[in-house]
């Protein structure tokens, strides 16, 4: 029996869900692995009772969020979560530097009345544990088919700890940090195979911090190549500012 | 090996000839650096490049690679056939043809590659002399001279190039695309002048007398610890180095799960999990003991297998390295007991 699959949003702009109707030539071959009971953004059906695996796409960022999470983990087998809102909290995040009440304000005017249950914007793992991971902005859909064939094998989660230099070295891409300009390559996961370096954009870290990262030499390393070190943490909190809260 | 003497106007013949042949990969430049890559037309190459971001190895050992396809039902093997083109390899200096040969050591004796040899028999190498620059330090290995393991090595004599053959291929090719002429005595001597401007023009001359000594001296030295602080485990200086030749294999399914791929990618010793095995032991989970490793293993664990380091003094590892940390740098801190 084909597993039965949900996939689910929270907060986010859909983009990764959108993505992955992006997969067209293998999007069949996918479905025919697996019972999709539930995409919110494809119909508009209700949630299964039952199913087996829980795709979550968005950032944690209501109560809601939060009770719809257990929820999900208690259910489902596998929880997958995919792209930078789900996996690091993203762009949403960076609510996180701001005064909440003021963002609010500013935004909705009236305020805190508007925001009734909301949080700090954070990642899933702060709330749940996740078995797979797809990070990125947008997720590449071939990581995405990977990491789903390793979930439905049952094989372990193989998210690369390790940052995108090595990558990037491979694509033979001219180091941003000998043109004097800052790339988050050094400290940021690695998996994407250094699109953008090769594509001569900065790395800005949308793939979260490698668990294996070495901040502070990366810090050095900025300092040696001439480049503010402040930079380094400043520009990434593009992606990753609820890091603190979690990690 | 015996010798011809070609003028440089001429060169562009030898190249349009070798393409009419082959698929002909020489230094081409790359927003301001230099690559190997495939030549269109003989005004692309540029002779006068320093180093290039990448080593030759790629074009024998792809940082990516399908090794074999299969049906998953059957278990069978359903495609393993290797892609290796007819190339010659044109413009190779001194080190990178001295590091094929150290990677030769490792593919083709005992557990032969069948990938690496497939290619590595249809591959003509065709050397260039150069000038030593700032990070270049083959002069301390003795790579910065190669005597084999090239089918024609070109020197640079200012108007003309002092052509060593050292295969009948190499003697054939030549003799098929390019007026050339017997050496004089004159083309000799000034062949060794230019040999020996070369060797005068090296700054690095870092000490390796006894160099495994010092490292089992200096085993459990604080210094390791302070380059390992250093290091950000990027795995770049790998990536760049011509001799570096460590690998992972990994299956994976195609989207029908029906057939699967087998892929071999570059690896790097400086990544953590490089060293973990099951049951989630890892030899060497910090930083330290990584950066340690890949020292050790160069500079003493292969010469104890095959009489010579796994270092050519490229410096490439040297230029891409964010942290700085070079094989010159790690050897005078272990002399000296201070990290510059
Ligand atoms: S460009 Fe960025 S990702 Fe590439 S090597 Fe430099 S720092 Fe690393
Ligand atoms: S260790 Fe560095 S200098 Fe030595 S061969 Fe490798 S890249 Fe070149
Ligand atoms: S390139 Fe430098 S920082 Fe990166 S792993 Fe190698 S020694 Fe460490």
């Amino acid at each position: 029996m084909a597993p039965r699959v949900v996939i689910v949003g929270l907060a986010s702009d859909f983009g990764c869900q959108v993505q992955m109707t992006n997969i067209e030539d293998d999007l069949l071959d996918v479905l025919g692995l697996i019972d999709l009971q539930y995409w919110q953004l494809a119909s508009s059906g209700h949630m299964p009772e039952e199913y087996d695996i829980a795709i979550v796409e968005g950032a944690v960022t209501t109560q809601e969020h939060v009770e719809l999470l257990k929820r999900l983990r208690k259910t489902a087998a596998v929880v997958m979560t995919i792209g930078s809102c789900a996996d690091t909290g993203g762009i949403l995040a960076l609510a996180n530097c701001v005064d909440p009440d003021v963002a609010y304000a500013a935004v909705y005017g009236k305020g805190p009345e508007v925001a009734r249950g909301r949080r700090a914007p954070g990642p899933v793992d702060a709330v749940i544990h996740v078995d797979y991971r797809v990070p990125g902005c947008p997720i590449d859909t071939d990581e995405f088919i990977n990491v789903l064939s390793r979930a439905l094998q049952g094989l372990a989660d193989r998210t690369p700890v390790d940052p995108l230099c090595a990558i990037c070295k491979t694509k033979e891409n001219v180091c941003f940090l000998d043109r004097g300009e800052v790339c988050l390559g050094l400290v940021t996961r690695t998996g994407c195979g250094a699109k953008c370096p090769t594509l001569n954009r900065p790395c800005t870290g949308c793939r979260g911090l490698a668990p294996d990262a070495n901040l502070e030499a990366a810090r050095a390393a900025f300092v040696s190549k001439g480049l503010d070190p402040t930079e380094l943490e400043r520009r990434f909190d593009l992606y990753n500012a609820a890091r603190e809260v979690t990690r | 090996m015996f010798f011809r003497v070609i003028d440089k106007e001429r060169l562009p013949d030898l190249i349009a000839g070798l393409s009419s042949e082959y698929e002909v990969v020489g230094p081409v430049e790359k927003d301001g650096r230099f690559v190997f890559a495939p030549i269109s037309d003989p005004a692309q190459v540029r002779l006068d490049y320093d180093t290039t971001l990448l080593p030759p190895k790629k074009w024998f050992l792809p940082p990516k690679e399908t090794i074999m396809r299969f049906c998953r039902a059957d278990e069978e093997v359903v495609d393993d056939e290797v892609f290796a083109p007819p190339r010659v390899l044109f413009g190779l200096h001194p080190c990178d043809i001295n590091a094929l040969l150290l990677m030769d050591n490792v593919f083709l004796e005992g557990y032969v590659d069948p990938y690496y040899k497939a290619r590595r028999e249809n591959t003509l190498i065709v050397g260039m002399s150069c000038m030593p620059t700032e990070t270049c330090f083959c002069n301390v290995w003795n790579t910065d001279e190669v005597h084999w393991g090239f089918d024609i090595f070109l020197t640079d004599l200012g108007d003309r190039y002092y052509a060593s053959l050292r295969t009948v291929k190499g003697a054939e090719i030549l003799d098929r695309h390019v007026a050339n002429r017997a050496v004089s005595d004159e083309d000799t001597r000034e062949f060794q002048r230019v040999v020996h401007r070369f060797k005068q023009g090296f700054n690095n001359n870092v000490d390796t007398t006894q160099l495994p000594v010092l490292l089992d001296a200096k085993f459990d030295s604080p210094i390791w610890d302070e380059i390992g602080d250093a290091c950000l485990s990027c795995g770049a200086c790998s990536m760049v180095c011509p001799t570096c030749y460590c690998f992972d294999v990994a299956d994976r399914l195609e989207p029908d799960q029906k057939t699967g791929l087998r892929i071999r990618t570059w690896d790097s010793c400086q990544f953590k999990e490089f060293a973990a095995v099951a049951h989630g032991q890892n030899f060497r989970e910090d930083r330290a003991s990584r950066v340690k490793y890949r020292y050790y293993h160069k500079q003493w664990g292969y010469l104890s297998k095959f009489e010579r380091v796994l270092c050519v003094g490229c410096g490439r590892c040297a230029r891409a390295c964010p942290a700085g940390i070079s094989p010159v740098k790690v050897i005078e801190a272990l002399q000296t007991g201070e990290v510059q």
